[in-house]
């Protein structure tokens, strides 16, 4: 068991890490917000002088966590100088219920009776005579307002009234705004914007090179007396291969790139380390990928993956009634087309009326409006809810749809399809295709940009023949594949396997 | 004057003329001496003041003084720069005292003006007066207007001071006012009322700012009024009955300051200061750049103490470089005279341009270039595609034609583009950074995106980054 024990540590040890807001954000060099933020206030708390100071930065960068590091520091080191207020714009942005909760936690800091009726008057009062006595007793009042953006609607009073009382030399405090809005103070009203003293520090998401350093730090056992020393050597050395490792770093960046926050690093940093293979105790490149795509999950895909196949013929009809653009789409027209489809199965319409309904419970697929509760289910309109790439992705990964992989095969890639100005060329591949032309041929010269003259010249068909069959001739055969309007880098463009 | 707390060591000389501070020599350098040189003495003092030494930045003592005689709450002793309006404001006071009559002004500015200030020293100074000319002293009354729930709360504290003891307030306060000054009565006490932030009392019907103002044309009136705000035309546009009237206030404007303005004052604050704290230059650098930006007092004083932090943390800095050095260099070698040398060359006198120019920068650059810098990709991406939509004449668009425009971009730079749902989620975040505007609708892709941030600034935060090259022209 000893053996075991160590490696369940390492395990918590990594875990309690990532939780730990100290472990991540308390950063020394003077570069850091950390410090920064901690000279600021400390020097106002010892010089007693007021200043004011925004934190801005997207969400999950850190803003309020490295807040109440310096909070916590400073209540450690001055723990009679400091009286702590915190508001938030989502409760408090009103002023009356502002200046009551300031009352209100200046009664509880400091063992007074707060009355539920005062007036706003007399809080306000309260506030500024309180300020007063705290300034006489060196106390400085520290003032926290969360989404400070909020504060900034309406008559700014309570902004205006703090930063003026802060104008006064009888008075210590310091205004500590947290926004994610990085104009915040262009929000402010020209008198409370001259009082605030333009002092901002931007959270900023960390680059890539200090993502990964984040990550060693984080992941790399201590070489001390906690851990047998092979053991946490091995484990670094394991951790420093993966990370240096092209395939990681390429996997980090797409993951990062579409949200880089600290916050979002974590939640992959978390999982990782809950994926830990206990048997080896060691952290693993498999264990990396199963992370990242647990986390990355479509909850649509699971559900189409479920699906029958009846289901997933009647989603796929409904596909192609939208490229026929079809205005009208329910449970009739869905009929009507599902019989065109090559073999159709020979479902009564009480069973596909099950499956129907049971799409719309698993809210694939929904209805467009409210109105018209009074008909039934077979009148109403639907339309889909999950995209051209989940449902192509759902096809391919159901085994029991084999005549749809000899579609699938004759994809053609989105520039080409696109490069076709108007319906009048689409009509005529799908007529072309119907003429004892070849068809290998004319998938294959689908991969250069066609216009109605070169589909004429390659296909030898007569001017008049091509009219008429734009004219007549609606569009998709089965072998015209909805999923020809989605370039997916892992579909392959088309060749001439067909 | 506030009452100032006895844990401020710091006195000036009240009684001490401003002086200006005597030029330096031009050909002055910050680690020459400069108290021999005789060239550029102001020709018209009478006696040439010594000039200071320059002060010891690592003295916390010293840092600490000089940091007060900057704070915005410090009130200077005498107010520079503003003598005019405040003989103005004064001369109306006196006189309205002197002859028993009522009457009112208005003071307007933009904010950081000192008007405010001025009032102070305005009520002092007619206190004063008045206890030695021997008339009865007004009651003086100063309401900020922002700290009232209901506008017409104003007429109950102008009541208060009129209230002889035990009276209870009435519902009609404004009608009691109004009664009262229809009669002659023996109180000779004028009341001076003070009203700052004077916009936050109009209201839809301009009832209250108009009956404020009415209350001075009574012919028993005794109140002096003077109200602070911003606007200019506040006196025209609100109250246009009282020109007919022919009392209409009048108005005192306290212009933005200029450039040498802004330097006198800086340096008659820091003339309390027994050393130099500040390179000329580098006053004369923040006083230039807040006179074009805003004119504004306040600003200045904030960047001058964001300066001297500038100075503080490059000290630190180099402590810190300098222990870490000797701890490395100390188990290596031993007895090092390169670095005891090297501290000695680097001396932190003053506070040079630099540190000026290094906090004027912080203060003007938004953070716009550097968040979009760092923006993660795809919504770089975004930002990109959303440019070419706020080119045309519509400055809008809708969230599904952008999903498009970027969907777009994506393909043609072969990258897989995120599906809807992350695509509006990451709209949201750049809507809650303040880069775009996302409207409200039921149809998450009917949603209206309006622009927030000007074209200009994206291509030059995107412009060394490769990938953009195609998409920015």
């Amino acid at each position: 068991m000893e053996q075991e024990n160590h490696k369940i540590k390492a395990v918590n040890l990594l875990r309690s890490r990532i939780c730990d807001p100290k472990f991540i954000f308390k950063n020394d060099s003077a570069d850091s917000n950390y410090s920064k933020l901690k000279f600021m206030v400390s020097s106002s708390v010892t010089e007693a002088c007021n200043n004011s100071v925004l934190l801005l930065g997207p969400r999950g960068s850190g803003k309020n966590e490295v807040l109440e590091l310096v909070i916590q520091d400073l209540l450690q080191e001055y723990p009679d100088s400091i009286s702590l207020i915190r508001l938030n714009g989502l409760l408090h942005s009103d002023d009356i219920s502002a200046f009551k909760e300031i009352a209100r936690q200046l009664c509880m800091e400091h063992q007074l009776l707060f009355s539920k009726a005062a007036s706003f008057d007399d809080n306000s009062q309260f506030m500024v005579a309180m300020l007063k006595e705290c300034g006489l007793a060196h106390k400085t009042v520290i003032f926290v307002l969360d989404e400070f953006d909020l504060f900034a609607q309406g008559k700014q009073r309570l902004l205006y009234s703090l930063l003026d009382a802060m104008q006064s030399i009888t008075s210590q405090a310091v205004v500590l705004g947290i926004s994610c809005r990085l104009d915040a103070d262009q929000l402010l009203e020209k008198r409370v914007r001259s009082r605030f003293s333009h002092r901002k520090l931007l959270f900023l998401p960390p680059s890539i090179e200090d993502s990964q350093k984040l990550l060693m730090h984080v992941l790399t056992l201590p070489i001390d007396s906690s851990f047998p020393y092979d053991y946490a050597v091995e484990f670094n050395r394991k951790i420093q291969n993966i990370i240096e490792d092209k395939r990681f770093k390429a996997t980090l960046n797409k993951y990062l790139n579409v949200d880089s926050s600290v916050k979002h690093l974590l939640r992959f940093l978390f999982c990782a380390a809950s994926h830990m293979d206990l048997q080896t105790g060691f952290l693993s490149q498999e264990n990396i990928e199963l992370s990242f795509s647990s986390i990355q999950r479509q909850p649509k895909l699971e559900c189409l993956r479920n699906c029958s196949s009846l289901e997933l013929k009647i989603l796929f009809c409904m596909k192609r009634l939208e490229v026929k653009e079809q205005s009208l789409c329910n449970f009739n027209a869905i009929m009507k087309e599902y019989k065109t489809l090559p073999q159709p199965d020979d479902y009564s319409k009480n069973v596909c009326l099950r499956a129907f309904e049971h799409l719309i419970h698993r809210e694939l697929i929904c209805f467009t409006d409210n109105r018209g509760q009074n008909l039934s289910v077979e009148f109403r309109p639907v339309k889909l809810l999950i995209s051209s790439a989940e449902l192509h992705q759902g096809l391919r990964a159901n085994n029991s749809c084999p005549r749809y992989r000899k579609v699938q095969a004759c994809r053609i890639s989105l520039p080409t399809f696109t490069s076709l100005a108007d319906k009048c060329h689409q009509r005529l591949f799908a007529s072309s295709l119907t003429t004892p032309s070849n068809p290998h041929n004319f998938i294959s010269s689908m991969n250069k940009r066609l216009r109605f003259q070169d589909v004429i010249d390659n296909h030898k068909i007569q001017r008049e023949e091509a009219n008429k069959c734009v004219r007549t001739c609606p569009l998709p055969l089965p072998t015209i594949p909805f999923t020809s309007y989605i370039a997916h880098p892992s579909i392959p463009t088309v060749s001439s396997r067909s | 004057m506030p009452v100032i707390a006895a844990k401020r060591t710091l006195r000036s000389h009240p009684t001490s003329p401003p002086r200006k501070s005597p030029r330096r020599c031009p050909v002055a350098s910050p680690h020459s001496t400069p108290t021999r040189s005789r060239f550029g003495v102001d020709e018209n003092q009478a006696d040439p003041a010594p000039l200071k030494p320059n002060w010891n930045p690592r003295d916390g003592e010293q840092m600490k003084r000089a940091k007060l005689a900057l704070h915005l709450s410090t009130a200077p002793a005498s107010v520079v720069c503003r003598e005019e309006e405040q003989n103005v404001i004064l001369e109306f006071c006196k006189g309205c005292v002197e002859h028993q009559k009522s009457g009112s002004l208005y003071i307007c500015g933009c904010p950081g003006t000192g008007k405010s200030l001025s009032m102070e020293k305005v009520k002092q100074h007619l206190l004063n007066w008045a206890k030695e000319a021997g008339l009865p002293l007004p009651d003086v009354l100063s309401v900020n207007c922002t700290t009232l729930t209901n506008t017409s709360d104003i007429f109950t504290k102008i009541l208060g001071l009129n209230q002889i003891q035990g009276k209870k307030v009435s519902a009609m306060p404004l009608q009691q006012l109004q009664n009262m000054y229809s009669q002659k009565s023996p109180v000779k006490k004028m009341t001076l009322i003070v009203a700052d932030e004077l916009d936050y009392l109009i209201t839809k019907d301009r009832a209250v700012l108009h009956d404020l103002f009415m209350l001075t044309t009574f012919p028993f009136s005794r109140c002096i009024l003077i109200g602070v705000a911003n606007a200019i035309d506040l006196a025209d546009r609100f109250l246009p009955r009282l020109t007919s009237l022919n009392c209409k206030p009048i108005v005192v404007n306290f212009r933005a300051y200029s450039k040498d303005q802004i330097l006198n004052i800086l340096e008659e604050r820091l003339n309390e200061l027994p050393y130099t704290v500040f390179q000329q230059q580098a006053l004369e650098l923040c006083a230039r750049k807040i006179a074009a930006a805003s004119g504004d007092m306040r600003n200045a004083l904030c960047i001058c103490g964001s300066a001297i932090e500038m100075l503080e943390a490059e000290i630190r800095e180099s402590a810190c470089n300098l222990n870490t050095s000797l701890e490395e260099r100390s188990p290596s070698k031993q007895n090092l005279p390169t670095t005891p040398d090297f501290i000695k060359k680097r001396e932190f006198d003053i506070v040079k341009t630099d540190h000026m120019a290094r906090a004027l920068a912080k203060t003007y650059r938004s953070p716009v270039v550097d968040t979009i810098q760092s923006l993660p990709h795809h919504q770089q991406i975004v930002l990109c595609s959303s440019m070419k939509h706020f080119r045309g004449a519509k400055k809008d668009t809708i969230l599904g034609e952008l999903y498009k425009s970027y969907v777009g971009i994506c393909k043609s730079s072969l990258i897989p583009p995120a599906g809807i749902l992350e695509f509006s989620n990451m709209c949201r975040v750049l809507n809650d950074q303040g880069l775009i505007k996302l409207g409200q609708c039921r149809e998450d892709k009917l949603r209206r995106v309006s622009p927030k941030v000007d074209e200009g600034d994206i291509t030059f935060a995107l412009q060394g980054i490769r990938f953009f090259q195609n998409c920015l022209e």
